[in-house]
Protein backbone atom coordinates (compact mmCIF):
# COMPACT_ATOMS: atom_id res chain seq x y z
CA UNK A 1 0.00 0.00 0.00
CA UNK A 2 2.55 2.01 1.10
CA UNK A 3 4.59 1.41 -2.04
CA UNK A 4 2.01 2.06 -4.11
CA UNK A 5 0.95 5.76 -2.39
CA UNK A 6 4.87 6.35 -3.19
CA UNK A 7 4.31 5.25 -6.84
CA UNK A 8 1.50 7.63 -7.31
CA UNK A 9 3.10 10.39 -5.71
CA UNK A 10 6.29 9.86 -8.27
CA UNK A 11 4.29 9.53 -10.97
CA UNK A 12 2.57 13.21 -9.91
CA UNK A 13 5.82 14.46 -9.35
CA UNK A 14 7.15 13.67 -12.63
CA UNK A 15 3.75 15.70 -14.60
CA UNK A 16 5.89 18.51 -16.29
CA UNK A 17 3.68 21.32 -15.22
CA UNK A 18 4.40 21.05 -11.22
CA UNK A 19 7.74 20.79 -11.90
CA UNK A 20 7.90 23.71 -14.31
CA UNK A 21 6.21 25.63 -11.83
CA UNK A 22 8.85 24.76 -8.89
CA UNK A 23 11.68 25.24 -10.70
CA UNK A 24 10.92 29.13 -11.28
CA UNK A 25 10.96 28.98 -7.77
CA UNK A 26 14.30 26.90 -7.65
CA UNK A 27 15.55 29.61 -10.29
CA UNK A 28 16.27 31.89 -7.14
CA UNK A 29 15.83 30.04 -3.78
CA UNK A 30 17.76 27.00 -5.15
CA UNK A 31 20.70 28.71 -5.01
CA UNK A 32 22.84 27.96 -2.24
CA UNK A 33 23.56 31.34 0.05
CA UNK A 34 20.23 32.65 -1.39
CA UNK A 35 18.01 34.53 0.83
CA UNK A 36 15.47 31.89 1.80
CA UNK A 37 17.39 28.66 0.18
CA UNK A 38 15.41 26.03 -0.04
CA UNK A 39 17.29 22.72 -0.82
CA UNK A 40 15.76 21.26 -3.85
CA UNK A 41 17.25 18.16 -3.09
CA UNK A 42 15.62 17.47 0.40
CA UNK A 43 12.69 18.82 -0.59
CA UNK A 44 11.84 16.54 -3.57
CA UNK A 45 12.10 14.06 -0.73
CA UNK A 46 9.74 15.51 1.69
CA UNK A 47 5.88 14.46 1.91
CA UNK A 48 4.76 17.61 0.10
CA UNK A 49 7.58 17.06 -2.87
CA UNK A 50 4.44 17.32 -5.69
CA UNK A 51 2.99 20.64 -4.19
CA UNK A 52 3.82 23.60 -6.49
CA UNK A 53 5.38 25.99 -4.10
CA UNK A 54 2.18 28.27 -4.83
CA UNK A 55 -0.29 25.30 -3.34
CA UNK A 56 1.12 27.28 0.23
CA UNK A 57 2.76 30.00 -0.66
CA UNK A 58 -0.60 31.32 -2.33
CA UNK A 59 -0.20 34.83 -1.75
CA UNK A 60 3.19 34.27 -4.28
CA UNK A 61 1.31 35.18 -7.27
CA UNK A 62 4.12 37.43 -9.45
CA UNK A 63 7.31 37.26 -9.82
CA UNK A 64 9.40 39.11 -8.58
CA UNK A 65 7.41 39.29 -5.02
CA UNK A 66 7.80 40.47 -1.62
CA UNK A 67 7.84 39.17 1.59
CA UNK A 68 5.62 35.97 1.63
CA UNK A 69 3.04 35.59 4.49
CA UNK A 70 3.23 32.36 6.74
CA UNK A 71 1.81 29.36 5.29
CA UNK A 72 -1.40 28.74 6.55
CA UNK A 73 -1.27 24.61 6.74
CA UNK A 74 -5.31 24.34 7.66
CA UNK A 75 -5.99 25.44 3.55
CA UNK A 76 -5.03 22.17 2.45
CA UNK A 77 -5.27 20.11 6.25
CA UNK A 78 -8.12 21.79 7.28
CA UNK A 79 -10.17 22.33 4.62
CA UNK A 80 -9.19 18.93 2.79
CA UNK A 81 -7.75 20.05 -0.33
CA UNK A 82 -5.02 18.15 -2.29
CA UNK A 83 -6.09 14.76 -0.57
CA UNK A 84 -4.80 16.01 2.62
CA UNK A 85 -5.35 14.31 5.99
CA UNK A 86 -7.56 16.52 7.68
CA UNK A 87 -8.04 15.15 11.69
CA UNK A 88 -4.98 16.02 12.97
CA UNK A 89 -5.71 19.83 12.21
CA UNK A 90 -9.05 19.73 13.65
CA UNK A 91 -7.40 17.99 16.35
CA UNK A 92 -5.13 20.29 17.01
CA UNK A 93 -7.72 23.21 17.31
CA UNK A 94 -8.94 21.89 20.28
CA UNK A 95 -6.02 21.00 21.91
CA UNK A 96 -4.11 23.27 24.60
CA UNK A 97 -1.51 24.13 22.01
CA UNK A 98 -4.11 24.86 19.24
CA UNK A 99 -6.10 27.05 21.86
CA UNK A 100 -3.31 28.90 22.89
CA UNK A 101 -2.35 29.51 19.60
CA UNK A 102 -6.02 31.20 19.20
CA UNK A 103 -6.22 33.27 22.03
CA UNK A 104 -2.95 35.35 20.49
CA UNK A 105 -0.02 33.29 23.02
CA UNK A 106 2.83 33.46 20.36
CA UNK A 107 5.27 31.03 22.58
CA UNK A 108 2.25 28.48 21.60
CA UNK A 109 3.57 25.83 18.64
CA UNK A 110 1.78 25.93 15.12
CA UNK A 111 2.19 23.30 12.87
CA UNK A 112 5.55 24.51 11.46
CA UNK A 113 6.77 24.87 15.14
CA UNK A 114 6.64 20.49 15.10
CA UNK A 115 6.63 19.83 11.75
CA UNK A 116 8.99 22.41 9.83
CA UNK A 117 7.96 24.07 6.96
CA UNK A 118 10.06 22.91 4.01
CA UNK A 119 11.77 19.39 5.03
CA UNK A 120 8.76 17.53 6.26
CA UNK A 121 9.14 13.57 6.29
CA UNK A 122 7.19 11.08 6.74
CA UNK A 123 7.45 10.01 10.73
CA UNK A 124 8.44 6.46 9.75
CA UNK A 125 12.15 8.63 8.24
CA UNK A 126 14.57 8.86 11.17
CA UNK A 127 15.29 12.44 9.59
CA UNK A 128 11.72 13.82 10.75
CA UNK A 129 11.47 15.38 13.34
CA UNK A 130 8.50 14.09 14.58
CA UNK A 131 10.32 10.68 13.97
CA UNK A 132 9.52 7.99 17.35
CA UNK A 133 13.20 9.17 18.34
CA UNK A 134 13.00 12.56 17.70
CA UNK A 135 9.85 13.00 19.65
CA UNK A 136 11.55 13.89 22.67
CA UNK A 137 14.18 16.53 21.82
CA UNK A 138 11.35 18.23 19.59
CA UNK A 139 9.00 18.67 22.98
CA UNK A 140 11.69 19.51 24.97
CA UNK A 141 12.23 23.05 23.18
CA UNK A 142 9.61 24.23 25.31
CA UNK A 143 9.49 21.45 27.84
CA UNK A 144 13.05 21.42 28.84
CA UNK A 145 12.47 20.31 33.13
CA UNK A 146 9.56 17.44 31.38
CA UNK A 147 12.33 16.15 28.89
CA UNK A 148 15.24 15.61 31.49
CA UNK A 149 13.13 13.52 33.81
CA UNK A 150 11.63 11.40 31.38
CA UNK A 151 15.60 10.92 29.44
CA UNK A 152 16.24 9.27 32.94
CA UNK A 153 13.02 7.25 33.11
CA UNK A 154 12.81 3.85 31.87
CA UNK A 155 10.63 4.94 28.78
CA UNK A 156 13.32 7.17 27.98
CA UNK A 157 16.54 5.02 28.56
CA UNK A 158 15.29 2.37 26.38
CA UNK A 159 14.01 5.01 23.75
CA UNK A 160 16.67 7.54 23.57
CA UNK A 161 19.57 4.99 24.45
CA UNK A 162 18.68 1.60 23.77
CA UNK A 163 16.66 2.29 21.07
CA UNK A 164 13.85 0.24 21.64
CA UNK A 165 11.07 2.39 19.51
CA UNK A 166 8.56 0.14 21.79
CA UNK A 167 8.82 2.53 24.49
CA UNK A 168 6.48 5.63 24.96
CA UNK A 169 7.32 8.97 24.13
CA UNK A 170 5.91 12.12 24.77
CA UNK A 171 3.34 11.14 21.85
CA UNK A 172 1.74 8.21 23.08
CA UNK A 173 0.55 9.68 26.07
CA UNK A 174 0.18 13.13 25.57
CA UNK A 175 -1.61 12.68 21.90
CA UNK A 176 0.30 14.50 19.24
CA UNK A 177 -2.22 16.26 18.20
CA UNK A 178 -4.94 16.15 20.58
CA UNK A 179 -2.64 17.47 23.37
CA UNK A 180 -6.04 17.57 26.00
CA UNK A 181 -5.15 19.53 29.24
CA UNK A 182 -3.43 17.37 32.12
CA UNK A 183 -6.73 17.91 34.03
CA UNK A 184 -9.22 16.49 31.55
CA UNK A 185 -10.90 13.60 33.69
CA UNK A 186 -11.23 11.78 30.29
CA UNK A 187 -7.66 12.30 29.14
CA UNK A 188 -6.61 10.87 32.58
CA UNK A 189 -8.66 8.19 32.67
CA UNK A 190 -7.90 7.27 28.86
CA UNK A 191 -4.07 6.90 29.85
CA UNK A 192 -4.53 3.80 32.03
CA UNK A 193 -5.53 2.10 28.41
CA UNK A 194 -2.68 3.48 26.86
CA UNK A 195 -0.67 1.84 29.37
CA UNK A 196 -2.62 -0.93 28.74
CA UNK A 197 -1.75 -1.35 25.52
CA UNK A 198 1.67 -2.76 26.53
CA UNK A 199 1.16 -3.64 29.51
CA UNK A 200 -2.11 -5.85 29.16
CA UNK A 201 -1.58 -8.35 32.67
CA UNK A 202 -1.11 -5.26 34.83
CA UNK A 203 -4.25 -3.44 33.12
CA UNK A 204 -6.21 -6.72 33.43
CA UNK A 205 -5.14 -7.21 37.62
CA UNK A 206 -5.44 -3.40 38.19
CA UNK A 207 -9.00 -3.42 37.09
CA UNK A 208 -9.92 -6.12 39.81
CA UNK A 209 -8.80 -3.77 42.65
CA UNK A 210 -11.01 -0.76 43.87
CA UNK A 211 -8.71 1.74 42.28
CA UNK A 212 -9.05 0.27 38.76
CA UNK A 213 -12.93 -0.19 39.06
CA UNK A 214 -13.46 3.51 40.14
CA UNK A 215 -12.01 4.41 37.24
CA UNK A 216 -13.56 2.21 34.87
CA UNK A 217 -16.77 4.42 36.18
CA UNK A 218 -15.47 7.18 34.99
CA UNK A 219 -13.70 8.68 37.97
CA UNK A 220 -10.56 9.79 38.56
CA UNK A 221 -10.24 10.92 42.11
CA UNK A 222 -8.25 7.59 42.97
CA UNK A 223 -5.04 6.24 42.09
CA UNK A 224 -4.23 5.33 38.49
CA UNK A 225 -0.92 4.09 36.46
CA UNK A 226 0.89 7.08 37.16
CA UNK A 227 -0.42 8.34 40.28
CA UNK A 228 1.91 5.39 42.03
CA UNK A 229 4.22 4.61 39.41
CA UNK A 230 5.09 8.21 38.15
CA UNK A 231 4.61 9.29 34.65
CA UNK A 232 8.34 11.57 33.20
CA UNK A 233 10.16 9.66 35.89
CA UNK A 234 8.83 6.45 35.45
CA UNK A 235 11.20 3.27 36.52
CA UNK A 236 11.41 0.04 36.87
CA UNK A 237 10.41 -1.40 40.77
CA UNK A 238 13.81 -2.79 41.40
CA UNK A 239 15.34 0.99 40.99
CA UNK A 240 15.45 2.49 43.87
CA UNK A 241 15.02 5.75 42.36
CA UNK A 242 11.42 4.18 41.42
CA UNK A 243 8.26 6.11 43.26
CA UNK A 244 7.42 1.76 44.74
CA UNK A 245 10.84 1.19 45.55
CA UNK A 246 11.46 -0.14 49.61
CA UNK A 247 12.67 3.82 50.24
CA UNK A 248 9.86 5.61 48.51
CA UNK A 249 6.86 3.62 48.39
CA UNK A 250 5.13 4.89 51.65
CA UNK A 251 5.32 8.44 51.08
CA UNK A 252 3.88 7.17 47.35
CA UNK A 253 0.65 5.95 48.99
CA UNK A 254 0.83 8.61 51.68
CA UNK A 255 -0.33 11.02 48.52
CA UNK A 256 -3.83 9.68 48.78
CA UNK A 257 -3.53 7.91 52.41
CA UNK A 258 -2.39 10.57 54.89
CA UNK A 259 -1.87 8.04 57.79
CA UNK A 260 -0.77 5.14 55.67
CA UNK A 261 1.78 2.97 57.19
CA UNK A 262 4.40 0.77 56.75
CA UNK A 263 2.08 -2.44 56.67
CA UNK A 264 -0.55 -0.44 54.74
CA UNK A 265 1.91 -0.51 51.62
CA UNK A 266 1.90 -3.97 51.20
CA UNK A 267 -1.12 -4.22 49.37
CA UNK A 268 -1.29 -5.93 46.28
CA UNK A 269 -2.39 -3.30 43.95
CA UNK A 270 -2.26 -5.87 41.06
CA UNK A 271 -3.43 -9.08 42.72
CA UNK A 272 -3.65 -12.36 40.74
CA UNK A 273 -6.07 -13.77 42.53
CA UNK A 274 -5.59 -17.30 40.80
CA UNK A 275 -1.82 -17.88 41.61
CA UNK A 276 -1.57 -19.59 44.26
CA UNK A 277 2.37 -19.87 44.31
CA UNK A 278 2.67 -15.73 44.72
CA UNK A 279 -0.75 -15.24 46.69
CA UNK A 280 -1.54 -18.78 48.25
CA UNK A 281 -4.12 -16.48 50.73
CA UNK A 282 -5.94 -14.78 48.02
CA UNK A 283 -5.78 -17.74 46.55
CA UNK A 284 -7.24 -20.21 48.83
CA UNK A 285 -10.12 -17.32 50.15
CA UNK A 286 -11.17 -16.77 46.38
CA UNK A 287 -11.72 -20.53 46.37
CA UNK A 288 -13.55 -20.87 49.24
CA UNK A 289 -15.94 -18.39 48.64
CA UNK A 290 -16.19 -19.64 45.07
CA UNK A 291 -16.93 -23.29 46.63
CA UNK A 292 -19.56 -21.93 49.68
CA UNK A 293 -21.55 -19.87 46.44
CA UNK A 294 -21.74 -23.30 44.23
CA UNK A 295 -22.71 -24.98 47.51
CA UNK A 296 -25.34 -22.87 48.70
CA UNK A 297 -26.85 -22.11 45.43
CA UNK A 298 -26.80 -25.28 44.35
CA UNK A 299 -28.44 -26.86 47.32
CA UNK A 300 -31.26 -24.16 47.24
CA UNK A 301 -32.02 -24.15 43.56
CA UNK A 302 -32.54 -27.87 43.72
CA UNK A 303 -34.72 -27.16 46.83
CA UNK A 304 -36.60 -24.30 45.14
CA UNK A 305 -36.82 -25.73 41.66
CA UNK A 306 -38.24 -29.13 43.57
CA UNK A 307 -40.89 -27.10 45.92
CA UNK A 308 -42.22 -25.19 43.00
CA UNK A 309 -42.82 -28.76 41.03
CA UNK A 310 -44.82 -30.19 43.98
CA UNK A 311 -46.72 -27.20 44.92
CA UNK A 312 -47.79 -26.69 41.36
CA UNK A 313 -48.78 -30.08 40.66
CA UNK A 314 -50.76 -30.14 44.38
CA UNK A 315 -52.74 -27.02 43.02
CA UNK A 316 -53.57 -28.76 39.39
CA UNK A 317 -54.75 -31.28 41.93
CA UNK A 318 -57.10 -29.52 44.11
CA UNK A 319 -58.49 -27.88 41.39
CA UNK A 320 -59.29 -31.36 39.78
CA UNK A 321 -61.01 -32.28 42.74
CA UNK A 322 -62.76 -29.15 42.89
CA UNK B 1 -61.41 -13.82 59.13
CA UNK B 2 -59.71 -14.79 62.59
CA UNK B 3 -56.37 -12.83 62.69
CA UNK B 4 -52.95 -14.28 64.85
CA UNK B 5 -50.46 -11.94 65.62
CA UNK B 6 -46.85 -13.42 64.04
CA UNK B 7 -44.58 -10.45 64.41
CA UNK B 8 -45.00 -7.61 66.84
CA UNK B 9 -43.95 -3.95 65.55
CA UNK B 10 -40.34 -4.52 66.87
CA UNK B 11 -40.08 -7.38 64.19
CA UNK B 12 -41.44 -5.55 61.54
CA UNK B 13 -39.31 -1.91 61.96
CA UNK B 14 -36.37 -4.11 62.06
CA UNK B 15 -37.26 -6.12 58.75
CA UNK B 16 -37.97 -2.74 57.05
CA UNK B 17 -34.46 -1.30 58.18
CA UNK B 18 -33.02 -4.42 56.93
CA UNK B 19 -34.58 -4.44 53.69
CA UNK B 20 -34.17 -0.89 52.99
CA UNK B 21 -30.53 -0.87 53.77
CA UNK B 22 -29.68 -3.98 52.11
CA UNK B 23 -31.44 -2.65 48.75
CA UNK B 24 -29.19 0.04 48.98
CA UNK B 25 -26.30 -1.49 49.85
CA UNK B 26 -27.00 -4.02 46.81
CA UNK B 27 -27.67 -1.13 44.25
CA UNK B 28 -24.80 1.37 45.50
CA UNK B 29 -22.30 -1.73 45.74
CA UNK B 30 -23.23 -3.91 42.52
CA UNK B 31 -22.01 -1.18 39.86
CA UNK B 32 -18.71 -0.89 41.65
CA UNK B 33 -18.68 -4.95 41.43
CA UNK B 34 -19.50 -4.80 37.88
CA UNK B 35 -17.66 -1.91 37.03
CA UNK B 36 -17.20 -3.06 33.76
CA UNK B 37 -20.93 -3.68 32.68
CA UNK B 38 -22.68 -1.01 30.81
CA UNK B 39 -25.09 -0.69 32.92
CA UNK B 40 -22.84 0.18 36.18
CA UNK B 41 -21.79 3.29 34.83
CA UNK B 42 -25.27 4.99 34.14
CA UNK B 43 -26.57 3.26 37.58
CA UNK B 44 -23.50 5.12 39.06
CA UNK B 45 -24.80 8.29 36.88
CA UNK B 46 -28.14 8.17 38.82
CA UNK B 47 -27.28 7.54 41.86
CA UNK B 48 -25.47 10.77 42.08
CA UNK B 49 -21.80 9.90 41.00
CA UNK B 50 -19.41 7.59 42.79
CA UNK B 51 -19.00 9.56 46.27
CA UNK B 52 -22.71 10.04 46.63
CA UNK B 53 -22.86 6.35 45.58
CA UNK B 54 -20.12 5.46 48.52
CA UNK B 55 -21.63 7.66 50.88
CA UNK B 56 -25.07 5.70 50.61
CA UNK B 57 -23.04 2.66 50.63
CA UNK B 58 -21.88 4.09 54.22
CA UNK B 59 -25.33 5.24 55.57
CA UNK B 60 -26.78 1.70 55.12
CA UNK B 61 -24.11 0.32 56.66
CA UNK B 62 -24.25 1.92 59.46
CA UNK B 63 -28.11 1.23 59.69
CA UNK B 64 -26.99 -2.56 58.81
CA UNK B 65 -24.87 -2.62 62.12
CA UNK B 66 -27.68 -0.65 63.95
CA UNK B 67 -30.29 -3.29 63.41
CA UNK B 68 -27.72 -6.14 63.96
CA UNK B 69 -26.82 -4.32 67.46
CA UNK B 70 -30.57 -3.68 68.04
CA UNK B 71 -31.44 -6.87 66.98
CA UNK B 72 -28.78 -8.58 69.67
CA UNK B 73 -29.86 -6.46 72.43
CA UNK B 74 -33.60 -7.44 71.65
CA UNK B 75 -32.78 -10.89 71.90
CA UNK B 76 -30.76 -10.79 75.81
CA UNK B 77 -33.66 -8.70 76.46
CA UNK B 78 -36.30 -10.91 75.55
CA UNK B 79 -34.68 -13.97 76.70
CA UNK B 80 -33.38 -12.41 80.60
CA UNK B 81 -36.13 -9.93 81.18
CA UNK B 82 -38.99 -11.52 79.00
CA UNK B 83 -38.92 -14.84 79.69
CA UNK B 84 -37.23 -14.60 83.10
CA UNK B 85 -34.51 -16.89 81.64
CA UNK B 86 -37.22 -19.56 81.23
CA UNK B 87 -36.51 -20.11 77.44
CA UNK B 88 -35.68 -23.73 75.63
CA UNK B 89 -33.17 -22.54 73.71
CA UNK B 90 -33.32 -25.65 71.72
CA UNK B 91 -37.09 -25.78 71.81
CA UNK B 92 -39.93 -24.59 68.86
CA UNK B 93 -39.90 -21.06 69.82
CA UNK B 94 -36.32 -20.52 69.44
CA UNK B 95 -34.39 -20.34 66.12
CA UNK B 96 -31.44 -22.12 67.09
CA UNK B 97 -31.54 -25.22 64.23
CA UNK B 98 -32.05 -28.56 65.58
CA UNK B 99 -32.63 -32.27 65.03
CA UNK B 100 -36.15 -31.43 63.71
CA UNK B 101 -35.10 -29.54 61.01
CA UNK B 102 -33.03 -32.20 59.66
CA UNK B 103 -36.00 -34.20 59.55
CA UNK B 104 -37.57 -31.42 57.93
CA UNK B 105 -35.31 -31.29 55.21
CA UNK B 106 -35.22 -34.92 54.47
CA UNK B 107 -38.88 -35.00 54.81
CA UNK B 108 -39.37 -31.98 52.45
CA UNK B 109 -37.28 -33.41 49.86
CA UNK B 110 -39.35 -36.79 50.11
CA UNK B 111 -42.42 -34.85 49.60
CA UNK B 112 -41.08 -32.79 46.52
CA UNK B 113 -40.18 -36.06 45.05
CA UNK B 114 -43.65 -37.28 46.21
CA UNK B 115 -42.63 -40.30 48.43
CA UNK B 116 -44.53 -39.02 51.49
CA UNK B 117 -46.49 -36.05 53.19
CA UNK B 118 -45.55 -32.64 53.67
CA UNK B 119 -43.50 -32.21 56.62
CA UNK B 120 -45.30 -30.78 59.64
CA UNK B 121 -44.15 -27.45 60.73
CA UNK B 122 -44.16 -25.90 64.11
CA UNK B 123 -43.46 -21.84 64.51
CA UNK B 124 -40.09 -21.56 62.42
CA UNK B 125 -39.40 -23.54 59.89
CA UNK B 126 -35.91 -24.84 58.53
CA UNK B 127 -35.81 -22.62 55.54
CA UNK B 128 -36.44 -19.47 57.75
CA UNK B 129 -33.92 -20.17 59.86
CA UNK B 130 -32.01 -20.73 57.80
CA UNK B 131 -32.42 -17.10 56.19
CA UNK B 132 -31.80 -16.06 59.65
CA UNK B 133 -28.87 -17.48 60.25
CA UNK B 134 -27.65 -16.30 57.10
CA UNK B 135 -27.35 -12.63 58.21
CA UNK B 136 -25.56 -13.67 61.16
CA UNK B 137 -22.88 -14.95 58.80
CA UNK B 138 -23.54 -12.14 56.19
CA UNK B 139 -23.03 -9.49 58.37
CA UNK B 140 -20.52 -10.82 59.86
CA UNK B 141 -18.29 -11.55 57.01
CA UNK B 142 -19.39 -8.16 54.51
CA UNK B 143 -19.75 -6.40 57.75
CA UNK B 144 -16.05 -6.88 58.77
CA UNK B 145 -14.44 -7.50 55.31
CA UNK B 146 -16.17 -3.46 54.83
CA UNK B 147 -14.92 -1.81 57.73
CA UNK B 148 -11.60 -2.93 56.73
CA UNK B 149 -12.04 -1.00 53.11
CA UNK B 150 -13.76 1.61 54.85
CA UNK B 151 -10.82 2.53 57.24
CA UNK B 152 -8.02 0.97 55.68
CA UNK B 153 -5.29 2.95 57.04
CA UNK B 154 -6.56 2.29 60.45
CA UNK B 155 -6.59 -1.28 59.92
CA UNK B 156 -3.40 -0.98 58.43
CA UNK B 157 -1.51 -0.22 61.39
CA UNK B 158 -2.34 -3.86 62.61
CA UNK B 159 -2.35 -6.10 59.48
CA UNK B 160 -0.63 -6.04 55.92
CA UNK B 161 -2.03 -4.25 53.14
CA UNK B 162 -2.79 -7.72 51.53
CA UNK B 163 -5.36 -8.04 54.34
CA UNK B 164 -7.45 -5.43 52.13
CA UNK B 165 -7.32 -7.79 49.20
CA UNK B 166 -8.68 -11.06 50.92
CA UNK B 167 -11.49 -8.17 52.20
CA UNK B 168 -12.20 -6.90 48.54
CA UNK B 169 -12.77 -11.01 47.77
CA UNK B 170 -14.87 -11.72 50.87
CA UNK B 171 -17.03 -8.48 50.66
CA UNK B 172 -17.53 -8.91 47.01
CA UNK B 173 -18.52 -12.50 46.78
CA UNK B 174 -20.08 -12.28 50.25
CA UNK B 175 -22.50 -9.70 48.57
CA UNK B 176 -23.39 -11.76 45.88
CA UNK B 177 -24.25 -15.05 47.67
CA UNK B 178 -26.68 -12.19 49.90
CA UNK B 179 -27.64 -10.69 46.81
CA UNK B 180 -28.32 -13.71 45.06
CA UNK B 181 -30.24 -15.79 47.73
CA UNK B 182 -32.45 -13.22 48.96
CA UNK B 183 -33.04 -12.02 45.53
CA UNK B 184 -34.15 -15.47 44.45
CA UNK B 185 -34.84 -18.29 47.03
CA UNK B 186 -35.45 -16.00 49.82
CA UNK B 187 -38.46 -14.55 47.88
CA UNK B 188 -39.47 -17.76 46.33
CA UNK B 189 -39.60 -19.46 49.65
CA UNK B 190 -41.54 -16.46 51.29
CA UNK B 191 -43.36 -15.02 48.32
CA UNK B 192 -43.15 -16.54 45.19
CA UNK B 193 -44.31 -19.81 45.67
CA UNK B 194 -47.60 -20.86 44.68
CA UNK B 195 -49.03 -20.94 48.24
CA UNK B 196 -48.65 -17.47 48.65
CA UNK B 197 -48.24 -16.18 45.26
CA UNK B 198 -47.68 -13.11 44.87
CA UNK B 199 -46.62 -11.92 48.47
CA UNK B 200 -46.79 -13.11 51.93
CA UNK B 201 -47.63 -9.72 53.57
CA UNK B 202 -47.71 -11.05 56.77
CA UNK B 203 -43.78 -9.49 57.70
CA UNK B 204 -45.65 -5.92 56.75
CA UNK B 205 -49.00 -6.71 58.57
CA UNK B 206 -47.42 -8.69 61.22
CA UNK B 207 -50.67 -10.78 61.01
CA UNK B 208 -51.77 -13.50 59.44
CA UNK B 209 -55.09 -16.05 59.45
CA UNK B 210 -55.76 -18.64 61.79
CA UNK B 211 -56.30 -21.21 58.96
CA UNK B 212 -53.15 -20.04 57.60
CA UNK B 213 -51.76 -21.03 60.98
CA UNK B 214 -53.46 -24.66 61.14
CA UNK B 215 -52.49 -25.30 57.68
CA UNK B 216 -48.65 -23.69 57.79
CA UNK B 217 -47.55 -24.25 60.92
CA UNK B 218 -49.74 -27.00 62.38
CA UNK B 219 -47.27 -28.00 65.60
CA UNK B 220 -47.53 -24.19 66.50
CA UNK B 221 -51.17 -24.32 66.31
CA UNK B 222 -51.57 -27.49 68.09
CA UNK B 223 -48.57 -26.30 70.78
CA UNK B 224 -51.08 -22.85 71.45
CA UNK B 225 -54.04 -24.82 71.60
CA UNK B 226 -53.43 -27.46 73.86
CA UNK B 227 -51.72 -24.57 76.28
CA UNK B 228 -54.92 -22.54 75.60
CA UNK B 229 -52.89 -19.66 74.56
CA UNK B 230 -55.01 -19.07 71.05
CA UNK B 231 -56.88 -16.29 72.42
CA UNK B 232 -53.88 -14.95 73.71
CA UNK B 233 -52.76 -14.82 70.15
CA UNK B 234 -55.30 -13.36 68.44
CA UNK B 235 -55.62 -9.80 67.68
CA UNK B 236 -57.56 -7.77 65.67
CA UNK B 237 -56.59 -6.40 61.77
CA UNK B 238 -54.57 -3.37 62.17
CA UNK B 239 -55.82 0.26 60.46
CA UNK B 240 -56.55 -0.72 56.49
CA UNK B 241 -54.10 1.65 55.73
CA UNK B 242 -51.30 0.89 57.45
CA UNK B 243 -51.73 -2.84 55.90
CA UNK B 244 -52.31 -1.15 52.21
CA UNK B 245 -48.87 0.68 53.32
CA UNK B 246 -47.49 -2.31 53.87
CA UNK B 247 -48.20 -4.44 50.97
CA UNK B 248 -47.24 -1.73 48.44
CA UNK B 249 -44.30 -1.65 50.42
CA UNK B 250 -43.34 -4.93 50.07
CA UNK B 251 -43.98 -4.89 46.28
CA UNK B 252 -41.67 -2.01 45.73
CA UNK B 253 -38.79 -4.19 48.19
CA UNK B 254 -39.09 -7.10 45.83
CA UNK B 255 -39.50 -5.45 42.43
CA UNK B 256 -36.44 -3.42 43.51
CA UNK B 257 -34.91 -6.90 44.06
CA UNK B 258 -36.03 -8.17 40.95
CA UNK B 259 -34.15 -5.40 39.13
CA UNK B 260 -30.80 -5.56 40.50
CA UNK B 261 -30.82 -9.71 40.36
CA UNK B 262 -31.60 -9.00 36.26
CA UNK B 263 -27.86 -6.74 36.43
CA UNK B 264 -26.14 -8.67 38.84
CA UNK B 265 -27.01 -11.73 36.58
CA UNK B 266 -26.21 -9.32 33.34
CA UNK B 267 -22.78 -8.41 35.42
CA UNK B 268 -21.84 -11.81 36.29
CA UNK B 269 -22.35 -13.76 32.86
CA UNK B 270 -22.44 -11.33 29.93
CA UNK B 271 -19.93 -8.62 30.87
Amino acid sequence: MKFLILVLILMVFLFPAVAVSKDVCYDCHGIKGMKDYIDPALFEQSVHMSLACNKCHVDVTAIPHGKAAKVNCGICHFLGREGAPQEQASEYKLSVHGRATAAGNSAAPTCQTCHGSHYIFPSADARSVTNKRNIPLLCSHCHPQEFDVYKGSIHGTELLDNHNTAAPTCFDCHLEHMTPPTASNLWQLSLIKECGMCHSEEMKTYRETYHGKVTELGYTTVAKCSDCHGSHNIQRLDNPQSTLSPQNILSTCKKCHASASIGFTKYYAHPEISNKAKYPLLYYTYRFMTLLLIGVFAFFFTHTLLWAYRSMKERMQKKGDE
Amino acid sequence: MVLIKRFNAYHRVLHIAMAVSFIGLVATGMPLKYAGAPWATWLMKLLGGYSAAGLIHRICAVITFGYFATHISYVLYYIAIVRKFKFNILGPESMVPWIKDLKDIYGSFRWFLGLGPRPQFDEWTYWEKFDYWAVFWGVGMIGVSGLFLWFPEFFGQFFPGWAFNIATVIHSDEALLAAGFIFTIHFFNTHLRPEKFPMDPVIFTGTLSLQELQHERPLEYQRLAEARRIEQVITSPQAPWLTDIGIIFGFLLVLAGFLLLILIIMGQFIY
